[in-house]
């Protein structure tokens, strides 16, 4: 027997492989903390307790925080597990946001039971209407969808700047933003006196319903099947690709579509400019770090909510800037991706014939 | 580099003293040879793909490599080309250690392997990927060489390759991306050339002319490694064998000293071919022995016969894949019970036509009517007939995921897809994992007799085979030809079935009536046709002179 080296071990457990890309992440970071004059361990422990010091940190912060990345995250590992790279949620967000708002404004004497399913199917279908353009290009023409989704989030964004400061500015025209939403279209919290909303829910159901729906339906392998060759699926599968594709990309556009709106529903109250730091491009690393897994992706939304909550403790009582923590994001995502390739190294050599 | 060198890299005289620098060569020629394996072993996880093997090369010989399939014939071969590190043992080409593998120093040193799966960059030209694999062909600066072109078309003439260099490579057929591929490997000086199962992609006829080419390879001194599991082939072109068992070396023979049984009970190890496997020989008029009236029947495509209409039908189908490959105006009758041999060069059409008999591909123009379900054994096991990190079982689920029989209100039912795999295991023999494992971890032979048996699942009606038995070992093949011959005469509604394969041994022994494909079209044996030669000549005669094909007769 040879000695059990890193990658035949990586390969073996595939659970260790985020534990190693953490672990590798944290001591690179601790090493950048040093070099800039910080204590590691005590700016760790700030963060910790910033995250999960309290039930009140952890509920209305890192759980709060996780919300949409935990659901752009799910779009985004949904869309990668049938190979459809969408790039996009941070526009199909922008696009659920305002389609809900701008229900909700428009709607405004519809009492709860109305209002919010009506908002969340506007939020929902302007998603997929997002995600649909780019869909179209690639099975129609062929153009990748990586380029379109990406561009697609810029006509979002500037769309967004352009209805806030028309269309759908407050009717006081002060700031570039929306009216505040009738408290009926309101996702309430979760537990009196916190902020952690019906939202946070929502992803759970969602990241379960997906995970079934991958593994167990006829559908979700037909996805995976995609995922992982066109062709098998097509010449094994008997099934064409391309309505699959098309499934895929309008699941991942209504899932990050309704991260917009559950954002501005349970949290902000209304649509401004710049309603999201970039959790649709966060959600790669959150999807990635999940190895795509749905119900992965719980825990790992949830790190990164307690990364984003625990970095403002950061820099309230530790004096480290709060822009290490987009740097510890990167370096999440430089480490899953270096831990896989170790993993992947030598499986290349095991075909026998 | 100086032309002498083409095709044979240093020789001796460049090392000092002529004396290895690991032990002394054992040839008595006191040559240093070609490559030496001592003492070889490998492993992958729990299996032990090489245990312990001593291999020689010679200069300038042909040595046939035998095994049944998993043997490790191709895990010796990357050893020897350095894309695997042996766990024990060393690697000497030339008289060189080949230090901790290392596919760039194995290259150095002259090794060049031509993949069973080809190695090609598609968009590439051929000669754009000969340059790839070249340093040679570029100056420091990154400048094409001055004289390189030229060299790689004089190697080309010098070899007998017809190499087309300036298409991209996936406009080329299989048999054409070959030569690229040997050209690849020889542009620059070689010591060793392993080429893994080169003939799989071939006709009979451009066996020979692969042979020819490597005859003249050996001839200028570079010795070459034949990986190959068709016993004939091997003995027409090998000097001497090596036979693989279970990872290790059970004999190395001259030629002369070899015989076909000796070799499969060397391969085998069980004294020969199981009887389960053994397939029903026809009579020399192609009926099979024991159903001879329902054979001639057919035999003759005798179209009015009521009793058993046809399962599937096609009258005048014009259809094309994108890569051009096509059908023309073809028509063609399967009926229950019956094996229709379709024979034919490589990229005749006869993808397409297996494509549209699978419902896969729609035709241009005709009629087309075949069953909901067909059985389809596709040419390119690896890139279509599965997916190597699915299980086993999922990839079983390939051809039941659309079955209700095997769907619990919306669930895909796994429990029952997974029995369902594990007998199909069972059935199929295929070792090396069972129904929960990632079908990419078996060889090459298991993969396939996974997608052979997931096939043989949907054929109750119609069985498409693309050369079935292709990269299978001499056991495999007599067992999945024999099961293919018993579901043709299976039970009282037993499927129609359509081969597909370049390979007339195979044709010949279970078609009970044989079309040729060329250009599209296929062409039906005149009387008393049966025999290699007469196909021979209508697959070649069509392909190269007649510019305009018989028109297709309905069958």
């Amino acid at each position: 027997m040879t000695p059990p080296s890193l990658s035949a071990a990586l390969r073996r457990w595939p659970l260790l492989r985020p534990a190693t890309a953490l672990l590798a992440t944290a001591a690179v970071t601790a090493a950048l903390l040093a070099l800039g004059g910080h204590h590691p361990g005590a700016v760790f422990a700030t963060l910790i307790r910033g995250a999960f010091g309290t039930w009140d940190r952890f509920l209305s912060g890192t759980l709060l925080r996780a919300t949409p990345l935990l659901l752009t995250g799910l779009a985004v590992a949904v869309a990668f597990r049938a190979r459809v790279l969408n790039i996009g949620a941070e526009g199909q967000l922008h696009a659920g946001a305002l389609a809900g708002v701008a229900v909700a404004v428009l709607l405004p004497g519809a009492t709860g039971l109305v209002l919010l399913p009506a908002t969340l199917l506007a939020a929902a279908l302007a998603g997929a209407l997002w995600a649909a353009v780019p869909a179209a290009m690639k099975t129609a023409m062929g153009v990748g969808e990586v380029i379109t989704t990406l561009l697609m989030n810029f006509v979002a964004l500037y769309l967004a700047q352009f209805l806030v400061q028309g269309p759908l500015q407050e009717a006081r025209g002060v700031f570039n933003q929306t009216d505040e939403i009738p408290a009926a279209a309101h996702l309430p919290p979760l537990f009196p006196g916190t902020r952690l909303h019906l939202g946070f829910l929502i992803g759970l159901g969602l990241a379960f319903a997906l995970w079934l729906y991958l593994t167990r339906t006829p559908g979700g392998f037909r996805m995976r099947a995609v995922g992982a060759s066109v062709r098998a699926a097509e010449v094994s599968g008997r099934f064409r690709a391309l309505p699959v594709i098309w499934m895929t990309f309008l699941a991942s556009g209504i899932v990050a579509g309704l991260a917009g709106w559950i954002q501005v529903a349970g949290v902000t109250r209304r649509m401004y400019e710049g309603l999201s730091p970039g959790w649709g491009y966060t959600a790669i690393a959150v999807a990635l770090l999940a190895r795509l897994h749905p119900l992965w992706v719980i825990p790992a939304a949830i790190l990164f909510g307690a990364l984003s909550a625990g970095g403002g403790a950061m820099q309230r009582e530790a004096g480290v800037p709060e822009v290490w923590v987009r740097g510890i994001e990167a370096l999440v995502i430089l480490a899953v991706l270096a831990v896989d390739q170790t993993a992947r190294a030598r499986a290349d050599g095991g075909g026998r014939d | 580099m100086p032309g002498a060198n083409d095709g044979h890299p240093r020789d001796s005289g460049d090392r000092p003293g002529g004396t290895a620098p690991t032990g002394q060569p054992r040839d008595s020629r006191n040559a240093p040879l070609a490559a030496r394996l001592h003492g070889v072993s490998r492993s992958f996880g729990r299996v032990v793909a090489l245990n312990d093997v001593d291999f020689e090369l010679r200069p300038g010989e042909i040595h046939g490599l035998l095994g049944e399939n998993g043997a490790g014939k191709t895990t010796l071969a990357r050893v020897m080309a350095g894309l695997l590190a042996p766990d024990r043992g060393r690697v000497e080409i030339g008289g060189r250690a080949l230090e901790g593998g290392g596919a760039r120093t194995a290259r150095e040193l002259g090794v060049a392997m031509v993949h069973q799966h080809f190695s090609l960059v598609p968009r590439f030209t051929g000669f754009e990927n000969v340059l790839l694999f070249n340093g040679g062909g570029w100056t420091r600066r990154g400048r094409l060489r001055r004289g390189f072109r030229e060299r790689v078309e004089a190697r080309a003439a010098e070899l007998g390759l017809a190499v087309e260099l300036d298409l991209p490579v996936e406009e080329l057929g299989m048999v054409e991306r070959q030569r690229v591929e040997i050209l690849k490997a020889l542009a620059g000086p070689t010591r060793v050339l392993i080429l893994d199962e080169p003939t799989t992609v071939l006709a009979p006829q451009e066996v020979s002319g692969l042979f020819a080419v490597l005859a003249r390879v050996a001839r200028a001194g570079t010795g070459v490694v034949l990986v190959a599991h068709k016993l004939d082939e091997v003995l027409a072109a090998a000097d001497r064998m090596t036979v693989l068992r279970g990872g290790a070396r059970v004999l190395t023979r001259p030629r002369g000293d070899a015989t076909e049984a000796g070799l499969v009970a060397a391969m085998v190890g069980r004294g020969g071919v199981g009887d389960g496997g053994r397939v029903t020989r026809k009579r020399p008029d192609g009926a099979p022995a024991d159903r001879a009236e329902a054979g001639d029947a057919v035999a003759d495509g005798g179209g009015g016969d009521q009793a058993n209409p046809p399962v599937a039908e096609l009258r005048r189908v014009t259809a094309g894949d994108p890569e051009g490959e096509r059908i023309v105006d073809l028509s063609l009758e399967v009926r229950r019970g019956e094996i229709v041999g379709i024979a034919g060069v490589g990229g005749n059409g006869q993808r397409t036509l297996a494509a549209v008999l699978a419902g896969v591909r729609k035709p241009v123009r005709g009629e087309v009517r075949i069953p909901r379900e067909v059985g389809w054994i596709p040419q390119d096991r690896v890139e279509e007939g599965l997916v190597g990190d699915f299980t086993v079982a999922e990839n079983v689920a390939f051809a039941l995921h659309g079955s209700a029989d095997f769907r619990n209100g919306p669930w895909l039912d796994w429990k029952r897809v997974g029995r369902t795999a594990a007998e199909m295991v069972a059935g199929m023999e295929v070792r090396g994992g069972g129904a929960g494992d990632r079908a990419g971890r078996l060889s090459g032979g298991n993969q396939q007799k996974v997608v052979a048996g997931r096939e043989l699942l949907r054929s109750r009606i119609l069985l498409v085979a693309e050369s079935p038995a292709r990269g299978l070992d001499v056991r495999a093949t007599a067992q999945l030809r024999g099961r293919i011959a018993r579901l043709a005469r299976d039970g009282p509604g037993p499927p129609g079935i359509v081969l597909v394969s370049t390979d007339l041994d195979e044709i010949l022994e279970l078609a009970d009536r044989i079309l040729v494909m060329v250009r599209g079209r296929l062409l039906p044996l005149p009387p008393h046709g049966r025999h290699p030669d007469a196909i021979g000549h209508l697959m070649l005669a069509a392909t190269t002179s007649s510019p305009t094909p018989p028109p297709t007769p309905t069958p």
